[in-house]
């Protein structure tokens, strides 16, 4: 797959809460993803400038973050404002961190490996309930034939009848629909091997959470255990009878 | 006041889990300081007088010995934390609690091999070892998932308990033997809870920053 001038899910959005950093990788590159104390969003190449330690194992203070080895702190621009041995100094403005392009959208964090934005990605209307983040070892092109193959089973009654419809959102972004239900399954390109599948519903919090979310990770875990077991990737889909 | 003593060994999560308790419920305990490495120690008469299996931690409450990690929480909580939180005696919670215990226990032995290997061990093939904690780590990760689901932000219960204790260094641990947290995000969040609960310490191997 092509990686640049794509839009790419690194994690869903709740999963890295306000205050908080947390490592990725995207096509084998390490990247930070971390929010500020108002909850913004910011990816960065997950190295400090210093002494190239990951960001990630960092800490958020004061819509700063920090790094764990010698405690330089980068504001929400990336430019680094504070070294603790040099409490005084004025900070060079060469003293920077690496920022990716990012956005939040179907309630995942997204971000892409060019300098600029890609295209948008397309609006985002309906409520987003949370599943999970699936991570496999395996090429993104396979999770993606794996997802076309797979049957959504609905959650609510009345809709067991309904076929499975697969459809691309954007690029990386593609929906499964059974009857009036869907979900969207974002593709992260984790490393040559390695692929996240990000999961949410798209439907409100107040019919899904709970049973709901637990319905559709049961498919996700299906899904997987698929994937991991070669021996079952005969004619048989998730869903049905073996 | 309780008398109470704990055969310690600083870089050994076992004890860690052990000194957790010990500072969540605010208890006094003289702490013996074993020397496990290099001397090995534990394993010399006067330590299997008290623990003839050779490992640490040992904790004697009076003139009680008492060893296994999980049974060193269990009697901690019974014993010395009346509000019955950190081991809950009701029904589901009870058993819940007993049911990570014992996957602290059992299955859970395997990250610790795998660290001591990665750490003081001779350099060897452990890829087996890190594969079959990956896949532990990730049964973690999904079972606080969908805990999460209807709220609940705890292993066993509505609040934490020795349960949480028994599986915490597992994963704050899990990069010295190169598992980044990275795809365990339901972990990492309970992490972070983890760590602000008042009476947490970190031990060598863990940051005090998150």
């Amino acid at each position: 797959m092509d990686m640049q001038g794509h839009w790419y899910p690194v994690s869903l959005a709740h999963s890295v809460e306000p205050g908080s950093a947390a490592g990725v990788r995207l096509d084998g590159r390490e990247l930070v993803v971390w929010r500020d104390g108002e909850g913004g969003a910011h990816v960065w190449e997950d190295r400090c400038p210093h002494r190239g330690m990951r960001l990630s194992l960092g800490f958020v203070r004061e819509g700063r973050l920090g790094c764990l080895y010698h405690g330089w702190e980068f504001g929400a621009d990336g430019q680094c404002s504070h070294i603790p041995a040099h409490p005084d100094s004025q900070v060079p403005k060469a003293i920077r961190t690496r920022p990716y392009p990012k956005e939040v959208r179907f309630g995942m964090i997204w971000t892409a490996l060019s300098a600029e934005p890609p295209p948008p990605l397309p609006e985002d209307a309906a409520e987003i309930t949370p599943v999970a983040s699936l991570y496999l070892d395996c090429a993104a092109a396979a999770a993606l034939s794996a997802l076309r193959a797979s049957r959504l089973p609905p959650f609510r009654a009345g809709d067991h009848d309904a076929g499975t419809v697969f459809e691309t959102v954007a690029p990386t972004l593609f929906r499964l629909s059974a009857g009036s239900e869907s979900i969207l399954v974002g593709l992260q390109a984790v490393a040559a091997e390695r692929t996240a599948l990000h999961i949410v519903i798209e439907g409100p919090g107040v019919v899904y959470a709970g049973q709901g979310q637990s319905h559709f990770l049961r498919w996700a875990q299906e899904l997987r255990h698929r994937i991991e077991t070669p021996s079952l990737n005969s004619a048989n889909r998730p869903g049905e009878a073996p | 006041m309780p008398d109470l003593t704990l055969y310690n060994y600083d870089l050994d999560e076992s004890c860690y889990k052990a000194r957790l308790l010990l500072s969540f419920l605010g208890l006094d305990c003289k702490i013996v300081a074993v020397d496990v490495f290099p001397g090995r120690e534990q394993t010399t008469p006067p330590f299997l007088a008290l623990n003839p299996l050779g490992r640490l931690p040992i904790l004697t409450d009076g003139d009680f010995v008492l060893t296994g990690t999980e049974a060193i929480l269990a009697h901690l909580a019974r014993a010395h934390d009346p509000s019955e939180r950190w081991l809950p005696m009701e029904g589901e919670a009870f058993a819940r609690v007993m049911s990570w215990l014992t996957f602290s226990a059992r299955d859970l032995d395997v990250t610790i091999t795998a660290r001591q290997r990665s750490l003081f061990g001779p350099p060897g093939d452990e890829t087996s070892l890190v594969a079959a904690s990956r896949r532990l780590l990730r049964i973690m990760d999904e079972h606080l998932l969908a805990r999460g689901y209807t709220g609940e932000e705890w292993f066993a219960a509505p609040h934490p308990t020795i349960a949480d204790i028994a599986l915490f260094p597992a994963f704050a641990l899990s990069r010295d033997v190169g598992i980044d947290h990275d795809e365990y995000p339901a972990l990492r969040r309970w992490s972070r809870r983890f760590r602000g609960l008042s009476g947490f310490r970190v031990m060598p191997g863990i940051p005090e920053y998150f």
